[in-house]
């Protein structure tokens, strides 16, 4: 994968403002190159790689905005694409609380971003499939999942002399082995193709679904629970999407509404939005050239603060946190993308010991939240998802349905291990933009409203 | 650099002289327009266009892709390569080749019919639509307003290695509503429609009504502020129309998709309950329930000339009288499973994703009584009018709806509203509870079923119409 860089990513959209006749105008780019390589049954099935540029212009007329956006970089499409986004600037009506463009700031470095996994090819791809699919043939297993090699580079030119690029880069393996009775999942994430450990996502993958037969059906109820990371990251996603942003405070709907400064779940829950960090997955800079910033979301339970846009920031007199998302996904108001939940030193296997009768979790399926306000998910699990009796797991579960609300899990927290990157159901699928630094939890109590078949 | 039409066919016999068994080439060029307004002022106008050339090989018994947006020759060659480069690599961990169900070469052209082109309709006259309709969302505790509409035009020009040459030009209209209402001491109620799209021109979004439309969802989300809480125990529902396209969707299109029963989507959208020996004998639902597949409806959002195996548009059906029949198949998935003919299921989002097994138009077939007379049958139950949240297994086996207001039925007749209503069940448990299926046939649009990786956002349709179910258990949560 060839890394155009700043120049040619940047100098186009800087050129392409100098004309602009308008107030304001703004030029922001993602170009994109995913190879994926799907497996099933110990095959690849699915194999490629497509290249793609997204760029999009904001025009300002008298407060009045238009967007346009295209996917060419070519100077004669970039004019064309200004003077669309002219135009609807021109028919369209004025925003009273247009928060106008953001202005020249220093920018921080890009940090997740490695030259060496941008250049993976097909063949390695394969290469570590073949090492997983081994290793699940050996014990008569077969092997599915995929591994994705992207590469990022975003730019942002405005008229106010903003001017940001930076690149990233995204390396992911999973897998689903099943057997005869049962499966079992692992994954490795990280910005480097060296943090993806085919032989250890094979054996963690193996180890659960050889533990997953002789399933049982947990009648309904609340249990003692370990949620390993992958889990405590789909409850994640709905705190995030449902009340740590600018827009959900101004409707009424987060959690957060009325309650800064006052305890909202339990003291050993601490989370914070950081792109800074030098672990996870991120570009420094939002989709309106802000810089991005630490904002501490909840801290020992209490309710802190949530993130802003700069027009969610306008409605609340304060400054843009630098969230803005990608409007082909996320409304303007602010989004928090970047999680990091405060972690500790507890080891898988003392999770599991300090459980007298519940579950582990490893994942779930197709969430969704049939209370916003309460921050509640529902969901199935899968791909490993075990009775612990006595600190010991005991037996294999059908999958079992969670409904509760991420306020009231989070405050039975008890025991929390060391933080791993990780992305709910919705965003390792590509439905989502939220990647979690997050812990597996001992939590007290987990309610479980219904159970798959056996 | 300007497109050549000549360069499919190019890429096409590059492929070939190069080795491949079969490969494709497929240009596709899209646009959209939307305008959205926002508690009544206008939120954004954005137009959006993206074209590109996605290369499909099958070497050495794998398939290869590789897609790009730069349309020059150099480009286009390294799109070669790499596609070629993707297919050896996989070709590696395969222990048998891949095949293809048979398909004659194909030829022609199909348009979307439409009277009045949704682009052409001038921005002044959507922005006072969408006001006039906000207008009306605007209730006594609506604290969030949000009305757009849309539309959207996808050409597409797909040249096979076996002698296919087809064009398409598909044209849709949408429309969205939502109002959030808060009142101290009520739960938030949000009523919102983000489906109201069609195969068509701007005569669809004339035919929604929107100011009416706005005034029902500002009416019901007031109404859910203050209903009180549905009673918790077995219950008799019936299901508007849009709500079961999304049941439909979500417990009959999946788990008949052919490429779950092969695993090709174990690791992310699932797998299926129905399996191939399953079919003829699975018992789904009741005799009232039958579902067909059919991406020849008029105006389906699944609808078309030919898929992007170059397969053309066909009727199947899936639920026959209670039991399960069909799948939906691609050309590589027909074969594995041993089926005759693909029925035209392979759909790519864009022209940078591979063509993946896609519902069409997947739709509960009409029963023969009257809407009146199916409530009529109802002495104590609910009205579920729209889904909220739903979650889904990952076999479609274990469902959990809830909704955005219900109507409380009462001897009858509708009377008020009850809030809290949610309700999880399997699926054959649920579609067996059926027992009718009204007349009123509706056809709804959803534009983004997400599939696949990288994701692909599909247009889907399906068809439905109101239906009562008996005896379901009810959650009920305040």
């Amino acid at each position: 994968m060839t890394v155009r860089g700043r120049d040619a990513m940047l100098s186009p959209l800087q050129y392409a403002l100098r004309d602009v006749k308008a107030d304001e105008a703004e030029l922001w780019v993602r170009r994109r190159r995913s190879a994926i390589s799907r497996y099933a049954k110990n095959e690849i099935h699915q194999n490629a790689v497509a290249d793609e540029t997204h760029v999009q212009a904001r025009v300002v007329v008298a407060k009045a905005v238009g967007i346009a956006s295209a996917n060419s970089l070519d100077p004669a499409d970039l004019r064309r694409l200004v003077a669309d986004a002219t135009a609807a600037a021109r028919e369209s009506a004025a925003n009273d609380d247009w928060p106008g463009l953001t202005a020249p700031a220093p920018m921080p470095e890009a940090q997740a971003y490695d030259a060496e996994t941008a250049r993976a090819d097909a063949r390695s791809q394969a290469d570590a499939i073949k090492r997983i699919t081994a290793a699940a043939k050996e014990r008569g297993f077969r092997a599915a999942g995929t591994h994705q090699i992207e590469l990022n580079e975003d730019a942002l030119a405005n008229t106010n002399g903003a001017a940001a690029y930076a690149p990233g880069t995204m390396a992911y393996l999973r897998a689903l082995v099943t057997s005869e009775s049962g499966t079992g999942w692992a994954e490795d994430l990280g910005w480097s193709a060296r943090s993806l450990d085919p032989s250890d996502v094979a054996a963690r993958a193996i180890e659960k679904a050889a533990l997953d037969r002789d399933r049982m059906q947990l009648p309904p109820g609340d249990y003692e629970a370990v949620f390993e990371e992958l889990a405590v990251a789909e409850v994640l996603r709905f705190m995030s999407l449902t009340g740590l942003t600018g827009e959900t405070v101004k409707d009424g709907r987060s959690f957060m509404a009325g309650k800064f400064g006052e305890q909202v779940t339990g003291p050993r829950f601490s989370l914070w939005d950081d792109a800074l960090d030098g672990r996870t997955l991120a570009i420094p800079f939002d989709v309106e050239g802000t810089p991005k910033q630490r904002v501490t979301l909840v801290e020992g339970g209490v309710a802190k603060g949530v993130v802003y846009d700069r027009q969610s920031a306008r409605w609340f007199d304060t400054r843009s946190t630098g969230h803005a998302a990608d409007p082909r996904r996320y409304s303007v108001g602010g989004h928090a993308g970047n999680l990091t939940m405060a972690g500790g030193d507890a080891k898988r296997d003392q999770l599991i010991r300090a459980t007298r009768r519940g579950l582990l979790i490893t994942r779930f399926h197709y969430t969704n939240t049939p209370d916003p306000k309460r921050a509640a998910m529902t969901g199935t699990t899968r791909d490993g998802t075990f009775l612990i009796e006595n600190g010991r797991i005991t037996r294999a579960l059908a999958n079992v349905r969670y409904t509760m609300s991420a306020l009231d899990l989070f405050s039975g927290i008890e025991l929390l291990g060391p933080q791993r990157l990780a992305r709910d159901w919705w965003s390792s699928n590509g439905m989502g933009s939220i990647v979690c630094l997050c812990p597996p939890i001992k939590v007290a109590r987990a309610t479980i409203t219904g159970s798959s078949p056996i | 650099m300007p497109y050549r039409d000549s360069q499919l066919a190019d890429l096409v016999d590059l492929g070939a002289r190069r080795g491949a068994s079969y490969a494709d080439a497929r240009r596709v060029e899209r646009e959209y327009e939307a305008v959205s307004v926002r508690d009544g002022e206008v939120e954004s106008v954005t137009r959006s266009g993206d074209r590109g050339i996605g290369f499909r090989v099958l070497h050495h018994g794998a398939w290869g892709f590789a897609a790009t947006d730069r349309t020059e020759d150099m480009s286009l060659r390294s799109v070669v390569d790499e596609a070629f480069a993707r297919a050896e690599a996989a070709a590696g961990t395969r222990a048998a080749p891949v095949a293809l169900a048979q398909v004659a070469p194909q030829r022609g052209e199909y348009r979307t019919t439409l009277l009045r082109d949704p682009f052409a309709v001038p921005l002044a006259d959507r922005i006072a639509l969408l006001r006039s309709a906000d207008a009306n969302l605007k209730g006594p505790h609506a604290v969030s307003r949000r009305g757009s509409v849309a539309a959207y035009r996808t050409r597409k020009h797909l040249v096979t290695s076996e002698g296919t040459d087809v064009r398409q030009e598909i044209v849709e209209s949408g429309a969205g509503l939502s109002v959030t209402a808060v009142k101290a001491g009520a739960k938030p109620a949000q009523r919102y429609d983000s489906r109201l799209v069609r195969q068509a021109g701007w005569e669809f979004i004339d035919h929604l009504d929107l100011p009416g439309r706005a005034a029902r969802y500002r009416d019901d989300a007031e109404a859910m502020l203050d209903a009180p809480l549905a009673a918790e125990r077995p219950t008799t529902l019936v299901f508007t129309p849009e709500f079961l396209a999304l049941l439909v969707h979500e417990s009959c299109g999946h788990p008949t998709e052919a490429d779950r029963v092969l695993e090709h989507e174990i690791a992310f959208a699932g797998t299926t309950f129905m399996w191939p020996t399953d079919r003829g004998t699975l018992r789904y639902g009741s005799e009232h329930v039958s579902m067909t597949a059919d991406a020849t409806v008029p105006g389906g959002m699944g609808t078309f000339g030919w898929d992007d195996d170059g397969v053309p548009a066909m009727r199947t059906k899936l639920i026959d009288r209670g039991t399960f029949v069909g799948y939906l198949t691609s050309r590589e998935t027909a074969a594995a499973l041993d089926l005759p003919v693909a029925i035209g299921s392979a759909r790519a989002e864009g022209w940078q994703h591979f063509p993946i097994v896609r519902m069409v138009n997947v739709s509960l077939d009409p029963g023969t009584q009257r809407y009146d007379a199916l409530l009529r049958g109802v002495d104590d139950g609910l009205l579920l009018e729209a889904p909220a949240s739903y979650s889904l297994d990952n076999k479609r086996q274990n469902f959990h709806f809830s909704t955005q207001s219900a109507r409380v039925i009462r001897n009858g007749a509708l009377e008020g509203y009850a809030r809290g209503v949610s309700f999880q069940s399997l699926t054959p448990a649920f579609w067996g509870r059926c027992d009718g299926v009204a007349d009123d046939w509706e056809l709804h649009g959803f534009l983004s079923c997400a599939k696949g990786e990288p994701l692909q956002l599909m247009r889907v349709g399906h068809g439905a119409a109101h239906a009562r179910f008996r005896d379901v258990p009810i959650e009920v949560r305040g």
